[in-house]
C-alpha cells in the first residue's frame, strides 16, 4: 500500500529525515494562524504525478488560503476524491532525487540517485545513476554512498547524509518503494524532503506495530486496509454513486467482473474478495457487506458470485439466508451466481427466501440480469 | 520425450511428472488434513507428511522434519500448508532436505520473506510456485494445492494464471466446451513470487501434451511484459491466448492482490496488452471472447 505523503513524512521525521513543517487540513481554518506564508496546499491522494494533475497549489498570502483549500477539497485527482490536504511550508533549494525500489522479478533493490529532480525526473533517465543491489540494508547503504560519491558538491554531502537514514527506513519498515522527489539541497549541503513516496507491504503489518498503529489511527484515509485488518477480507468502494453492489470472492475474478460490468454500461459500487473458504459457518462477512449495500441508496442491483472450489454451496446458501435475515433493510434484486458442490441444495434454500433473489449458474446471463436490474441496457 | 523436454532443468521436469512423490508440510493443520485427503483422492502420490505432531494422517506417515520424511520416502515435491509467516522457514526446511519443487498456498506472506525465500530456492536449484497460489495440476493425474475439480479436465491447453478464481472461471467454461488442460499452474498474485510467467514458457513449450497456451494475467507488475519478451526470443510454435484483468482499475486503489497495484503507467492494462499482442498472442478483454476464440481454434482441440 502507498502511504499518503503526510504519513510518509511523519515516519521520516521520526527517523531524523528533515521534512517541511506541515499540517493536515480539511478547511482553511485548520491552518494555524502563525503558519508561515507562502505555503503549499497538497492533495493527499494515493497517486503519482499529483502536481501535474492539479493536486498542488501555491498560496502566496492569507487571502488566497480559503479559496485554495476549498478548491482542493472539492477536487477529484485521478479518480480519487480529495478528503484532506497537507498545508506545508514552502521550501527551496536545488531539486534532486533519491530512491530505493524493490525489483519484483529479481528480488534485488534498485538504488537510484539523480542530481536533478522534480516532475519529470523519471522521464529523464539520463540524469539518474543507479545500482541494483542485494536485498540487504548494508549493501543498499553502501551502494547509495558509492552513487553519492559520483555526484558534485554540495549534493554529495547531502546524499551521503540522507542515504544511510533512508536505507535503514526502507528495511525497518519493510518498504517496497521509498523515494524523495524532490529532495531540496541548499548551497551549504543541508537538505529537506520536498515530497515522500513510501509503499509498504500490507502483508507485513502484523509485525510492523508502528505502521499498523499509524494506519489504524487514520481509518478515514485508508478504509480498505483498515477494513481488511478488522474483517479479514478485501472490500473497496470504487464508485460511491455506483449502481451494482458486488458480493464476490476472488481478487482477479472480481476485477474482471468489474471490467465486464463497466463494458455493459454499469457502474460497479465496490470491489470485494469475501473469501467463502474462510466463512467457517459465520455469516459476519456477508452481513458486513450487505449492510454497506443497504446503506448505499444508489445501488440498484446486487451480484453474488461464488465459484466454490471446496466450500459446499448448501452451507454457503444458508449463510446468505442468515445474513439477509440480519439485514432486512436490503430489499434490492439479487442475482446469485453459484458454482460448486451442492448447487441444487443452494437453489432450494435460496428459493425459499422472501426476497427477490434469483440463482443463476451462468455468469454471462448473471451479468446481463444484473445489468438489466440496474436499469442499464446492454450496449 | 522430445528435445525440448530434455533441455529443462531437473526441477522443471518435475512439473511434467504426474507420478512424482509428494510430501505435505503442515499436514496436521485444518487445511493440511482436508487438502491432503482431496489431493490424494485426485491421484496425487502423497507419501509423507511433516508436522511436529508425528503419527499419521489417513495412513500417511507424518515425520517431525522434512529431512526425515525425505530420507524415508525419497519425496521430491512438497506442498506447504502453513500460515503465511511460517512459509519462509518451511520452504527453507524443504530446500535443505533436498526437495526440488515446492508449492505454497498461504495468502499473505510478507514480501521480505518472499525475497529471501526466492534467493534460497534459486541457489538450491529448486522451483517454488507461490507464495499465494491455488497450486498446479496435471488434470486427471496430479493435483498440488486445491484447484477445483469442476474446472479440471485432461486436455491440450497449458494454463498459467496470476489469479485463482479467474482461472477457475475460464477453465470451467473451457471444460464445458470440451477443452481441458495439459498442465495448469497458478503463479499467484504476489509482487515477489517463486515462479513468474516467463519461467513457465520453456515448460509449456517442451511439454508434448500442450498444444496452446492460455495466459491469465492482471494489472500490476511486469510479468506479462516479461512473458512477451520471452515469447519473442524463444519461438514456440504453440498459439498463445491471453486475458488481462483490471482494465478499469484506478491508480492507487488496492484490489485484493498486492501485486495488482498500478503506479503511474507501470503495470498498466494497456502496456500488458500491447506487449502480448506484439509478441503474437491473441489478447482478449472479455472472458466469453477468450473462450470462444480458444474453442474455435483447431490447434487447441487436436
Amino acid at each position: 500500500m502507498l502511504l499518503l505523503e503526510y504519513d510518509a513524512k511523519a515516519m521520516m521525521a521520526e527517523r531524523g529525515i528533515r521534512v517541511p513543517r506541515g499540517v493536515l487540513v480539511r478547511a482553511a481554518a485548520d491552518v494555524p494562524a502563525d503558519f508561515p506564508l507562502p505555503l503549499m496546499i497538497k492533495a493527499q491522494v494515493p497517486v503519482g504525478g499529483r502536481g501535474r494533475a492539479g493536486g498542488v497549489l501555491e498560496v502566496a498570502d492569507a487571502t488566497a488560503l480559503t479559496p485554495a483549500v476549498q478548491r482542493m477539497t472539492s477536487a477529484t485527482i485521478k479518480g480519487h476524491r480529495v478528503r484532506e490536504c497537507l498545508a506545508e511550508e514552502m521550501v527551496a533549494g536545488h531539486e534532486c532525487f533519491i530512491g530505493f525500489a524493490l525489483d519484483h522479478a529479481s528480488g534485488n533493490v534498485d538504488v537510484l540517485l539523480s542530481e536533478s529532480g522534480g516532475i519529470d525526473v523519471e522521464a529523464r533517465n539520463s540524469d539518474i545513476v543507479a545500482e541494483r543491489t542485494d536485498f540487504d540494508p548494508v549493501a543498499c547503504r553502501d551502494a547509495a554512498m558509492r552513487l553519492a560519491a559520483r555526484t558534485r558538491e554540495p549534493l554529495r554531502a547531502a546524499f551521503s547524509d540522507i542515504a544511510p537514514r533512508l536505507a535503514e527506513m526502507f528495511f525497518s519498515l519493510e518498504a517496497v518503494l521509498l523515494e524523495i522527489n524532490p529532495l531540496f539541497v541548499r548551497p551549504d549541503g543541508s537538505w529537506i524532503a520536498g515530497d515522500a513516496k513510501l509503499v509498504v507491504d500490507d502483508n507485513a503489518l502484523a509485525r510492523q506495530p508502528a505502521l499498523a498503529a499509524l494506519i489504524r489511527s487514520r481509518a478515514d484515509a485508508y478504509p480498505e486496509v483498515v477494513g481488511k485488518l478488522a474483517s479479514g477480507f478485501d472490500f473497496a468502494v470504487l464508485d460511491a454513486e455506483g449502481d451494482v453492489g458486488l458480493v464476490t470472492t476472488g481478487a482477479g475474478l472480481t476485477m474482471q467482473l468489474i471490467d465486464e460490468l463497466i463494458a455493459r454500461g454499469c457502474r460497479p459500487f465496490n470491489f470485494c474478495d469475501i473469501r467463502t473458504g474462510e466463512f467457517r459457518g459465520d455469516p459476519a462477512r456477508l452481513i458486513r457487506v450487505f449492510e454497506t449495500m443497504a446503506a448505499s441508496p444508489s445501488i440498484r442491483a446486487v451480484l453474488i458470485n461464488f465459484f466454490a472450489g471446496i466450500t459446499h454451496l448448501g452451507e454457503v446458501s444458508r449463510l446468505i439466508v442468515s445474513a439477509l435475515e440480519a439485514v432486512p433493510r436490503l430489499v434490492l434484486p439479487i442475482t446469485a451466481r453459484l458454482i460448486g458442490n451442492g448447487y441444487d441444495e443452494a437453489v432450494a434454500v435460496l428459493g425459499a427466501m422472501p426476497v427477490p433473489l434469483v440463482v443463476e449458474p451462468d455468469l454471462e446471463r448473471a451479468l446481463d440480469r444484473v445489468t438489466a436490474a440496474a436499469g442499464r441496457k446492454r450496449p | 520425450m522430445n528435445d525440448g523436454f530434455a533441455r529443462l532443468s531437473p526441477c522443471d521436469e518435475l512439473l511434467l511428472m504426474p507420478d512424482v512423490k509428494v510430501l505435505v508440510q503442515g499436514i496436521n493443520g485444518r487445511a493440511g488434513r482436508s487438502h491432503t485427503r482431496l489431493m490424494r483422492a485426485y491421484g496425487t502420490r502423497i507419501v509423507a507428511g511433516v508436522s511436529r505432531s508425528g503419527g499419521s494422517v489417513d495412513g500417511i506417515p507424518v515425520y517431525n522434519t522434512c529431512a526425515e520424511a525425505v530420507a524415508a520416502t525419497a519425496a521430491l515435491v512438497s506442498v506447504v500448508m502453513v500460515s503465511p509467516f511460517a512459509v519462509a522457514d518451511a520452504v527453507e526446511e524443504a530446500v535443505a532436505a533436498g526437495i526440488k519443487l515446492i508449492v505454497t498456498v498461504a495468502e499473505g506472506m510478507p514480501v521480505a520473506d518472499a525475497v529471501r525465500t526466492l534467493k534460497r530456492v534459486k541457489a538450491a536449484g529448486a522451483r517454488w510456485i507461490g507464495a499465494s497460489t491455488p497450486g498446479l495440476a496435471i488434470p486427471g493425474r496430479l493435483k498440488l494445492g486445491f484447484l477445483p475439480d469442476v474446472a479440471l479436465a485432461p486436455g491440450r491447453l497449458g494454463v498459467m494464471s496470476k489469479s485463482g478464481t479467474l482461472s477457475y472461471e475460464i477453465c470451467y467454461r473451457l471444460v464445458s466446451r470440451g477443452l481441458g488442460q495439459s498442465l495448469w499452474v497458478g503463479v499467484g498474485g504476489d509482487p515477489v513470487k517463486g515462479t513468474r510467467f516467463c519461467e513457465l514458457l520453456p515448460v509449456f513449450a517442451a511439454d508434448p501434451n500442450t498444444a496452446a497456451l492460455v495466459v491469465i494475467g492482471e494489472i500490476g507488475g511486469s510479468e506479462e511484459e516479461e512473458l512477451a519478451v520471452a515469447i519473442r526470443s524463444t519461438p514456440c510454435q504453440k498459439p498463445v491466448f491471453a486475458i488481462v484483468a483490471g482494465r478499469t482499475a484506478r491508480e492507487g486503489l488496492m484490489m485484493g492482490h498486492a501485486g495488482a497495484l498500478v503506479h503511474g503507467t507501470n503495470g498498466s492494462f494497456e502496456s500488458k496488452c500491447a506487449a502480448l499482442a506484439a509478441a503474437g498472442a491473441r489478447v482478449f478483454a472479455r472472458i466469453q471472447d477468450l473462450v470462444d476464440a480458444i474453442a474455435s481454434d483447431s490447434q487447441c482441440s487436436r
